[in-house]
């Protein structure tokens, strides 16, 4: 498998090591191209469950086109980083998470870039155990390398286990997105 | 529920086609139905409040009310606990509901809900001597459910939730039983899963199997089944051979509707993600295969369940189909097919799952032993209890729990749950077993001991239908 484009600014690609991984029952890695059809129905579970909070978050007809379009596209692009989660042991090999990620400059505010966490979802087997808590300090330490100085995340302001999840890990509702239909 | 019918009525089991089973059935259902309305015309209510202390005259009411009661307040002040020793608080509970599941007839509103919940105080005051008050909230939201109840919580001595739509009853149920000190139980959950678990105790010992080892399918994912499926883990099931089943197939943990049910209905999401070991998918039939035991509380259709599935179970397979108020699957349709034992909801088939058999005894329990909480161990003591009334009857295949005539089991019920509330050190008043049956017996013996005086002296009105009024005088 090869590494994406983005991989010669960090000569490695981005493997955790074993001590951050350790006991847990999966493995994070930079995502490949050869990835994405694996990557696309996690993308879409997620988005599914977006529908669950507003009219507004309807899932489109295409939106399998378009999720494997915008992870092929942010996993070549160097402002985005998108990792895959592997099993372990008898699932080892099979990707059951997914973390997409892209850097945002500020132009009104310091520090003036940040790291978004656009999309974060993990099968349910795969949960607890200290996994999410993992995803979020590999995403801290990536959005950091690529000149961050804050992180931020997205999601719907109805999804309280998210909200709950981010508020226990220091983060606090900054701005917000309001809509109404027209 | 306990029913109206009379004998003649019931057609002998087994012995008609399906279509002029069902016919009668209707028509039966439609004539009680009728009869039901015109009564609750001419009595206008079931239940009144009637007064336990004597009156001789008003110069009484200065104890019984004001100025003399101001002491009692005054002492209630200091102790609330002493509310239930110096009021009817230690005998009083509420019944609770939005209206959102009545019955089969789904969210018909708090309103609605009241002659049904009125029926529900009959039971609880005829079967176990409990004061049981009605109580339809108008509520939009469940932390308005949940908020309403606990401000009426100073009033009773336990909480019976009632008609309230799944899924928002487990969590409405949670929070209530973590927040009060007292009783909170939601029949459609607890009573009906204790009964379930009591004939199922039965029906494995029937059938030389033990619940650690036994491969048992759910279908219907609702109040009772959610509840029963924890009680089985708490009794041992191995969670990886048990496996649910609802509207949309198999329930197993990266099934489309997961993330969802995270968020609605955390209860189903872990059992999303704790059983189904070995990873089945398809619906009831690939989840039926090689099953011992099939626990199905869905929707009203004799079609849900194909003799062809029950075929393919293990030997021997136990089948309780508890829809009300038509199987899943007709009793000998099911046997014929090869099922051992065989339950439903109904009282013209053997093996009545009823949780008619239950709640009255487990509230007498519970507040004679003045129990902070209902923990599942109690539902279990009482499913226990019940499993062992029917054993001590003798054990057939088509009996496997007590009738609702052997009211005999009402007592032994309560003195079990009052036990139990001992041991789990949540009760407040700690008697011995005897003493719990002898009080739960005295109480539910003054109960019927009432309604059968008021009856004889004609203070309960004879139904206008039934000219010899039953009075008991010729």
């Amino acid at each position: 498998m090869s590494h994406s484009p983005h991989a010669p600014k960090e000569p490695k690609g981005h493997e955790a090591g074993p001590s951050a991984s350790a006991g847990l029952p999966v493995h994070l890695r930079t995502a490949v191209l050869d990835d994405v059809p694996a990557l696309v129905p996690l993308v879409l579970r997620l988005k599914s469950l977006n529908e669950e909070f507003d009219p507004l978050l309807k899932v489109r007809k295409d939106a399998e086109k378009m999720a494997a379009e915008i992870l092929t596209r942010d996993i070549k692009d160097p402002e985005a980083i998108v990792l895959a989660t592997e099993g372990v042991g008898a699932d080892k090999d099979r990707i059951v998470g997914v973390v997409r990620a892209r850097i945002r400059e500020r132009p009104f505010y310091t520090p003036e870039r940040e790291g978004v966490i656009l999309d974060i979802y993990l099968l349910p087997l795969y949960r607890r155990h200290g996994v999410g808590e993992y995803l979020l300090e590999e995403i801290t330490k990536l959005v950091k390398e690529k000149g961050a100085g804050v992180l931020t995340a997205e999601f719907p302001l109805q999804n309280h286990i998210a909200a709950s999840f981010y508020n226990k890990r220091g983060f606090r509702p900054t701005t917000g997105l309001y809509s109404r239909p027209l | 529920m306990v029913q109206a019918t009379s004998p003649s009525a019931e057609p002998p089991r087994g012995s008609r086609p399906r279509a002029v089973l069902g016919a009668d059935d209707e028509a039966r259902t439609d004539a009680l139905g009728e009869r039901a309305l015109a009564l609750a015309r001419f009595y206008q209510g079931k239940i009144e409040t009637v007064p336990k202390v004597p009156v001789r005259s008003l110069a009484d009411f200065s104890v019984w009310y004001t100025p003399g009661i101001a002491q009692v307040s005054r002492a209630i002040e200091k102790d609330p606990d002493l509310s239930f020793e110096l009021t009817g608080r230690w005998n009083t509970i509420a019944i609770i509901t939005d209206g959102s599941r009545v019955l089969g007839l789904g969210d018909v509103g708090p309103a609605a809900a009241m002659p049904v919940m009125e029926g529900k105080a009959l039971l609880f005051r005829y079967l176990g001597g409990v004061n049981a008050i009605p109580v339809p909230i108008a509520i939009d939201t469940d932390e308005e459910f949940i908020d309403t109840v606990i401000r009426l919580s100073p009033a009773f001595g336990g909480i019976n939730l009632e008609d309230v739509a799944s899924p928002k009853c487990f969590r409405i149920l949670g929070e209530l039983q973590r927040r009060l000190p007292i009783p909170v139980w939601h029949d459609d959950q607890l009573g009906t899963a204790a009964a379930t678990i009591g004939g199922l105790l039965n029906a494995l010992t029937l059938t030389d199997r033990d619940i650690r080892t036994t491969r048992t399918v759910l279908l219907g994912a609702g109040a009772a089944n959610i509840a029963t499926a924890r009680l089985l883990l708490s009794l041992g099931q191995d969670p990886h051979q048990l496996t649910l089943v609802d509207q949309k197939g198999i329930l197993f943990a990266e099934r489309d509707d997961v993330d969802s049910l995270s968020l609605r209905n955390t209860w189903k999401y872990h059992l999303a993600l704790s059983t189904n070991g070995g990873g089945r998918r398809g619906g009831l039939a690939e989840a039926l295969k090689d099953a011992d035991v099939l626990l199905a509380a869905s929707r009203p259709d004799p079609t849900m369940i194909s003799p062809a599935a029950i075929r393919s179970m293990a030997a021997k397979p136990i089948v309780f189909a508890l829809a009300n108020p038509v199987p899943e699957i007709w009793p000998d349709q099911a046997r014929a097919a090869g099922a051992a034992i065989v339950a439903t909801g109904r009282s013209d088939f053997p093996n009545q799952v009823n949780n008619s058999l239950v709640f009255p005894g487990v509230f007498r329990g519970v507040l004679d032993a003045r129990a902070r909480s209902i923990p599942d161990d109690i539902v279990i003591a009482a499913a226990r209890e019940l499993a062992a009334h029917a054993d001590d009857q003798g054990l057939t295949p088509d009996h496997i729990l007590p009738t609702m005539e052997e009211v005999g089991i009402f007592p032994h019920i309560a003195a079990a749950t009052a036990e139990t509330a001992v041991r789990l050190g949540i009760a407040r008043a700690k008697r011995t077993r005897e003493e719990f049956y002898a009080r739960a017996l005295e109480i539910m013996q003054h109960s019927v001991r009432l309604a059968t005086r008021l009856r004889e002296e004609g203070l309960t009105l004879p139904m206008p239908d039934e000219p010899s009024g039953g009075n008991g005088t010729p």
